[in-house]
This record gives structure tokens, C-alpha cells and sequence, in this order.
């Protein structure tokens, strides 16, 4: 069981600190530990008793109805079961992840009332930063990926590629520059971006 | 170097997710772009969190079976989450990437006058416009103002209005009466957001006012 601070403490402490005990965030993340490693039901219902009455009354707070109040607990908690073993404790606390998780679905909740939209944006919005640092790598990796395709490509399907969308010319410019009809140029830009395209897809 | 940031208010309401839809995708952006507001909206993640669980006073209630509906679901044993794809948006003959928050927005509709094209992002939400706009290379926009607010952010190149230069990752947020005519040398690409049509006052640009409506 979770240690819950005494009653009698409660008051004391809510004037004093606004923290939880570190022993209280110590057990949470214990539990949730051993629900991600050996889907502990013991563990689990022992973090549904302290989260779940806190997350409906947050969820009340925050729509002001008892139905979507309970669907907040249940989504939240039934994600924290699911997705246990993504948390990662060397990036935080367990309860400040719990937060995250009730905090994306309750995002995405008050979007479908407002806008009648369901579109799970929350997911975007605050992806986890990890996994952001991987995504620049690939583009980094991807751009000079390109580059290294636009030099394979045949001469003249290359330096159209190059006087447009490195150099920054219109198609016009360029038709002009090479004295050839602007169709000519046309084309043999789309044979490169065919070319490029199955290029990627090769080495992707 | 990033040189304009959301205010620390702002950051916290977008951390406890009460910002719109619109606004929310240029704080996610912003956040993407600057280490040091990403840094901040962890820290509010983390005192939000606190603030929430340390409430002792709460009343408890009956959740019948959920629990053991709960469990009796399986756990994911997958540890990464994917890696989100990022989408590109290709105007005025680039291709530009987007930050993460714009992944879903893989269809972009552009539509031009002059230097200057708009795709519509958010148009569900009352009063609010929210677009990607590019300004093609040393296009103006003429001067005008606004009666609610603009928050720009800029994504690619560089801009100047009467107040200074804007760079890449820039979170420009203009409140009420002040009016401003952006100008780009290089051309860019920014996310705008506002709360109520522009109005241009200036000569000419009068003639524009039904363009207000077409840019934003």
C-alpha cells in the first residue's frame, strides 16, 4: 500500500509544501516499476487507489460531468497499465508521467466537445524528447542522402534539379538560361524526381 | 538564436493542456525549436503533477469493476515508441519540413496572391484563424493591425517589421492595437495564429482589406 499521509498531516503539509513526500514518489515509482517488469496486480491496484479518485476529481473540476470524469480515470489508468514499460524513471517521476498521460487524454477529450474533432492531437503536441532528437537525425541523414542522390542523377535531369531547388530558379529561368522549351525542362525534372524518389525508397 | 519566447503563463497553461488547438501547435513548435522553453514546460509538467496528486481532501468514489477491467487487458511490451514521422510541405518551389506537432497536416491546401501563399491549418475554432504562411523572397505584407492578437512563428528564414528581425524558432506575439508590415528578404515560412481578421490601414493597402481574410 502506497503510504498516504496521515490526516492530521495533511493540513500541516498542504500550508508548508506543496510536494509530495519523497517516499511517496519513491513507492510510485517502485510500483510502476513492477508492473512494466512483471505486470504486478498488486502493485497496479495499489496506484489505482491513489490515483483514481484524484483523477476524477480533476476530471470533475474539468468538465463538470461525473461520465467524463470516470472516462478520464479509466483511460488514464488503463494507459499506465498498458504502457508501463515505456516509462523511463532516469527522464522523471512516475506521477509526473501519470500526469502527462491524463493530462494528453484529457487534451484530446476537451478538443472532441469543443470542435467536435477526433483528431488525438495531444500525441504531437508533446511527443517525448527522445524520440524528437531521433526524428532531426533522419532528417539530417536525409538531406544529405539527397544530396548525394541528386549527384547520381544523369547530367542534365541533375543540374535541373539543382538550378531549381538549390539555386532557386523558376522553371521559366532556367528554360530560358538553357535556350530549350520550357516542356523540356519540365520533363526532365519530373524524370529526376521520379528517379530520386525510387531512389530513396531503395535505400530507405 | 532564438530570441523571443512564449511567456512563462503561457507555457504553463499549454503544459496543463488548456490551451487551444491552435496555440498549442505553436507552443509544441516553439518548444521543438528551444531547449530552454522545452526546460520549462518539464519544470510546469512537474509542479502541475505535484499540485494535483498531493490533494488529500479528495472524495473517493465507486469504480465498480474498472479496475479489473483494466487488467484484464494486456501490456504493451513494445519499450520505444515509434519514431512520428515528420511531413514536408512543398511552396513556392521548396520543401519545407514541419515540426512534429504538424505531422497529421499532410495535405496542405496553398493558395496564393502574390509573394504571398496560405494554407489553412485550424478554422474550427471560434474567431481563431490558424495558417502557414510563406512569404516569397522580398515580399511584404502591408501594413495592418489587429483588434485581438497575432502570434507568429516562425519556421524557416527570416523576417523584419518596425521592431526588428525575426529568426527561425522566433515566438512573436502581438497584443491588440499595435500594427506592424512585416518584410522578408530572403522569403519565409511562418505559422500564424490570430484571434480576429486583420485589418490594413494604410493608403493603397485599404483596397487590400478583403485580403486580410485570404492571408489569415
Amino acid at each position: 500500500m502506497i503510504k498516504l499521509i496521515p490526516k492530521s498531516m495533511g493540513n500541516v503539509l498542504n500550508s508548508h509544501s506543496i510536494k509530495l513526500l519523497d517516499e511517496e514518489q519513491q513507492a510510485i515509482n517502485d510500483r510502476l516499476d513492477r508492473v512494466a517488469k512483471s505486470q504486478d496486480r498488486v502493485a497496479f491496484s495499489e496506484l489505482f487507489k491513489f490515483f483514481a479518485p484524484k483523477i476524477r476529481s480533476h476530471g470533475l473540476n474539468k468538465f463538470r460531468q461525473e461520465v467524463m470524469a470516470m472516462e478520464l480515470v479509466q483511460e488514464t489508468m488503463m494507459l499506465v497499465w498498458r504502457k508501463a514499460v515505456q516509462f523511463d524513471a532516469s527522464k522523471g517521476k512516475a506521477s509526473t508521467w501519470i500526469y502527462t498521460i491524463m493530462r494528453n487524454y484529457s487534451f484530446d477529450m476537451l478538443r472532441k466537445i469543443q470542435s467536435n474533432k477526433e483528431d488525438l492531437m495531444s500525441e504531437d503536441l508533446w511527443t517525448t524528447i527522445d524520440v524528437e532528437e531521433e526524428g532531426d537525425d533522419q532528417d539530417h541523414l536525409q538531406s544529405r542522402n539527397i544530396l548525394s542522390f541528386i549527384d547520381e542523377l544523369p547530367a542534365l535531369q541533375k543540374e535541373v534539379v539543382q538550378e531549381i531547388y538549390i539555386n532557386d530558379k523558376t522553371q521559366q529561368e532556367l528554360a530560358d538560361q538553357l535556350s530549350v522549351p520550357l516542356g523540356t525542362i519540365k520533363s526532365r525534372l519530373r524524370l529526376a524526381m521520379a528517379k530520386l524518389r525510387q531512389m530513396m525508397e531503395e535505400k530507405s | 538564436m532564438i530570441k523571443f519566447h512564449p511567456s512563462q503563463h503561457m507555457l504553463k497553461v499549454f503544459s496543463a493542456g488548456d490551451l487551444p488547438l491552435s496555440l498549442s501547435l505553436a507552443m509544441s513548435a516553439h518548444i521543438e525549436l528551444c531547449p530552454d522553453c522545452a526546460a520549462q514546460a518539464e519544470r510546469f509538467e512537474a509542479l502541475l503533477s505535484e499540485d494535483i496528486w498531493q490533494e488529500h481532501d479528495v472524495e473517493n468514489a465507486d469504480f465498480g469493476d474498472m479496475l479489473q477491467a483494466i487488467m484484464a487487458k494486456p501490456l504493451e511490451t513494445q519499450i520505444k515508441p515509434t519514431v512520428p514521422a515528420k511531413v514536408m510541405t512543398h511552396i513556392a518551389g521548396k520543401d519545407y519540413l514541419l515540426p512534429t506537432a504538424f505531422r497529421q497536416f499532410k495535405e496542405l491546401k496553398w493558395s496564393g496572391f502574390g509573394a504571398i501563399s496560405r494554407a489553412r491549418v485550424i478554422s474550427d475554432e471560434q474567431n481563431v484563424r490558424a495558417s502557414l504562411l510563406h512569404i516569397g523572397k522580398n515580399g511584404r505584407i502591408p501594413e495592418h493591425h489587429h483588434k485581438g492578437y497575432e502570434l507568429t512563428l516562425l519556421l524557416s528564414g527570416c523576417f523584419s517589421d518596425e521592431t526588428g528581425t525575426y529568426h527561425k524558432g522566433d515566438f512573436i506575439w502581438i497584443d491588440g492595437d499595435k500594427s506592424h508590415s512585416p518584410y522578408t528578404e530572403e522569403g519565409c515560412l511562418c505559422y500564424a495564429v490570430q484571434d480576429a481578421p486583420l485589418h490594413f490601414v494604410r493608403g493603397m493597402s485599404k483596397v487590400l482589406n478583403p485580403l486580410g481574410n485570404l492571408i489569415y
